[in-house]
């Protein structure tokens, strides 16, 4: 008897990539499951690339003001409500996936996500007004 | 000692029934199925497990036979059945006068039963028709078709037997007049190979005509398609039955959240092309609505039709089957001039195992096995012990 | 007379030895009643007897049909070709278990896992509730609704990425012995689950439920089996209240 776990498909071997974000013919739950998953990693890069940036600091005023007009261009503030985005989905899914782990709102988990994209598309919309307008 | 060996062809419930029999005497046993186990027409039966009421009157024989088996699957295959019992409803004066008829074949058979008043078995099945005169309950109960067989083949498998799925007999090797064994192909590689045995048993079910061609030996097997019809919901906790002579849709079996109404009775010669009546399908509903009128407005899950293997003269007239004799038979073909070769077909899920208790001591007898049948009383491993 | 239509059916096949499936396209014409179960039969029959597939009850109560059909895992015995309204119909074996050959993938590493919280298979029925027992039965009993198809494991994101990923079948398997624990221990079965590889493992993706042919749910079962567990815990944190 095989071991649980333990067996092998030697002409399919797994593919995780595919797995996790091959979702043609998914539902919203798998859907939200990916871009977790994609939102997650992109956040992460993220962060280390902000912490490379503070240390432009270290270069003086000259070089902080030159990085300064650089991501004040509208390419960067697309950037930015790409990062909004993220940081909101992420954020907001999260919630969700933290309630249903706790057994709440497990039976109306699809409209638990609508909902919370609902809000976060205002809070989109309100923030990209804010990043290009101040 | 030398441990003779036998070869089963067919994985239906009489093929995994005989492993299992024969596994128990002490043979090696090799059962060859051209697909998966009980894909043949044992799967798709509606899963009743028969107490004999519908054959007590016309077909004793047959009546005796279920109620036996009915109780030694219950003893033996523990946990697999919806212990419910079942009601033969009367919706007619006719019904009711039949009632009598029934009862009293009943009781010759041995068949326990408890005749009920309109209210009683309205209390009982709520969802009966408002026409209900009468009814009668007797133990049937409801099965997983699939999974009852499988134990079978999942003990046989423990104790030794190969149970060799997707392996298709292209030919049967002999040598003179004597079978010897199987020329088959395994379909997950394509691969052909030559099987061996001391003898050859043929529990094709409906195919076992197209077997015995290959032997050049007859069997008056007669493919008797039926339509069923499964409705979502769980409209009946007992297995429901028109209190009257065999006839169509007269019976309704629930199975898990579904209910299952059949069925029909047709003749045809090849067992691979059943078809679908459409015109069948629509009685289901409309004498299953005759039972249960939630039946009509049910959503449809799924028709289908399954192939009972009817024992009458292969080539003869038979309108539609039901007057065919639902018993088995085992034939040794030594009667045609043939060694080492049986068959045993006819029959029904509920009376599987007293088939393969009859082929397995014919099987003995022919090859000087001492060996008695234990199957009355060896429980059966769970289903999912075939998975090991 | 039934409208008839010509379809083409995309078939995966593989056979022991071959480097990797390839896909067979085979003609049919079906009519508005043919299931894609009876369509691959028929294949089988006329077209090509070496195409093999697993399939038993016809009615979606044995699971054995279980298939990817147009990218979705469904039973194929309940699934007409024409409602799929597509002109080719693509058809490939379930996901996350060993292929076999052709559409039949090996189920034993399922069950191995399917049977370890020591399960039964009947419990009592909750239809009809109202009904009185007859005579001689002491309560309405049927069988569970999972039908062991494997597409809630073909679905599941983490068995495609995670071996041992106990998965939504063997976990709904469990929060049953939890939840009606007739003969069988709910302590083992919480215990068998509360690890990296069990309940805490799913990522609330939901696509076992979506898929499920049968109402099962694992996912709730899956997030039933967490709360249980974590309910425990706290009592045992802060004593017993």
């Amino acid at each position: 008897m095989q071991e649980a776990g333990s067996m092998p498909d030697t002409v399919r071997p797994k593919r995780p990539l595919k797995s996790w974000f091959d979702v043609r013919h998914r539902k919203v739950g798998t859907w939200a499951f990916a871009l977790n998953r994609l939102t997650g990693i992109g956040l992460s890069l993220y962060l280390i690339i902000h912490l490379v940036i503070l240390s432009l600091l270290l270069q003086g005023e000259q070089g902080w003001n030159d990085f300064v007009t650089l991501v004040k261009s509208p390419f960067f503030l697309t950037l930015d409500v790409i990062l909004l985005f993220g940081f909101l989905f992420h954020g907001l899914n999260g919630v969700r996936v933290g309630l249903v782990g706790m057994g709440i709102g497990v039976d109306n988990q699809r409209t638990l996500f609508w909902v919370l994209m609902a809000v976060g598309i205002v809070l989109l919309l309100a923030g990209a007004w804010l990043i290009f307008t101040l | 000692m030398e441990k003779f060996h036998a070869l089963i062809i067919g994985g239906g419930g009489t093929g995994g029934a005989l492993a299992h029999d024969l596994a128990l005497r002490g043979l090696q046993v090799t059962l060859v199925e051209r697909g998966e186990v009980t894909s043949g027409t044992t799967g798709r039966h509606h899963g009743l497990l028969h107490a004999g009421g519908r054959y007590a009157v016309k077909d004793k024989e047959s009546a005796i036979e279920c109620i036996e088996e009915n109780l030694i699957l219950k003893k033996t295959m523990p946990g697999s059945f919806e212990h419910n019992d079942g009601l033969f409803v009367a919706l007619s004066d006719e019904n009711v006068e039949y009632s009598h008829l029934f009862i009293e074949s009943c009781e010759e058979c041995g068949i326990p039963t408890k005749r009920l008043t309109r209210e009683e078995a309205l209390r009982l099945e709520p969802n009966l028709s408002p026409e209900t005169k009468m009814a009668v309950q007797i133990p049937d109960a409801s099965m997983d078709a699939m999974r009852l067989a499988l134990r079978w083949f999942a003990t046989a498998k423990h104790n030794g037997a190969q149970i060799k799925t997707y392996t298709e007999v292209i030919s049967i090797l002999k040598q003179g007049n004597t079978v010897t064994g199987a020329r088959v192909t395994d379909h997950t590689s394509g691969q052909e190979y030559e099987i061996g045995a001391d003898i050859v048993i043929n529990a094709a079910g409906p195919w076992s005509g197209q077997i015995a061609d290959m032997v050049g030996v007859e069997v008056p097997i007669k493919p008797s398609p039926g339509v069923m019809l499964a409705v979502r919901g769980r409209l009946c906790n007992m297995v429901i039955n028109r209190l009257a002579p065999s006839g169509d849709g007269d019976i309704i079996v629930p199975q898990r959240g579904l209910s299952v109404v059949g069925t029909t009775s047709w003749v045809v010669e090849d067992p691979d092309n059943l078809g679908l009546p459409k015109d069948h399908v629509q009685k289901m509903y409309d004498e299953g609505g005759k039972l249960i009128p939630l039946v009509k407005e049910a959503p449809f899950r799924a028709a289908w039709a399954a192939a009972r293997p009817l024992i009458g003269p292969r080539k003869a007239e038979a309108d539609t089957g039901r007057e065919l004799s639902r018993t088995f038979k085992c034939f040794d073909h030594i009667d045609e001039g043939v060694e080492g070769f049986v068959t045993i077909t006819g029959g029904k899920a509920t009376t599987a195992r007293g088939m393969a208790e009859a082929t397995a001591d014919v099987v003995c007898q022919k090859l000087g096995i001492d060996a008695s049948c234990r199957t009355r009383e060896e429980i059966c491993l769970p289903h999912t012990a075939y998975y090991d | 007379m039934m409208a008839e239509q010509q379809v083409q059916f995309k078939v995966l096949r593989y056979k022991q030895g071959q480097a990797s499936p390839t896909f067979q396209t085979f003609n049919l014409t079906v009519n508005e009643d043919t299931t894609v179960l009876v369509a691959l039969q028929d294949i089988r029959r006329d077209q090509d007897p070496t195409l093999i597939l697993r399939h038993s009850c016809h009615h979606a109560s044995c699971g054995t049909c279980g298939m990817k059909i147009n990218g979705q895992e469904q039973l194929s015995c309940v699934v007409k070709a024409l409602d799929l309204g597509t002109q080719t119909v693509m058809v490939e074996p379930l996901d996350n278990l060993p292929l076999i050959s052709d559409l039949v993938v090996d189920m034993n590493g399922f069950y191995d896992r399917y049977t370890t919280p020591e399960m039964m298979y009947l419990r009592e029925s909750e239809f009809l509730t109202e009904a009185d027992l007859p005579e001689g039965i002491e309560k309405w009993l049927r069988f569970e609704n999972c039908v062991e198809c494997g597409c809630c494991v073909s679905a599941c994101p983490i068995a495609g990425s995670d071996a041992e990923y106990l998965g939504p079948a063997a976990l709904a398997a469990a929060w049953r012995v939890v939840a009606e624990p007739r003969e069988s221990n709910p302590q083992e079965a919480l215990e068998w689950v509360d690890n990296e590889h069990g309940c805490w493992r799913c990522h609330a993706a939901f696509e076992c439920s979506e898929v499920c042919p049968s109402d099962v749910d694992p996912a709730g079962a899956i997030m039933s089996l967490r709360g249980e567990l974590t309910r425990r815990k706290f009592r045992r944190l802060f004593g017993r209240r």
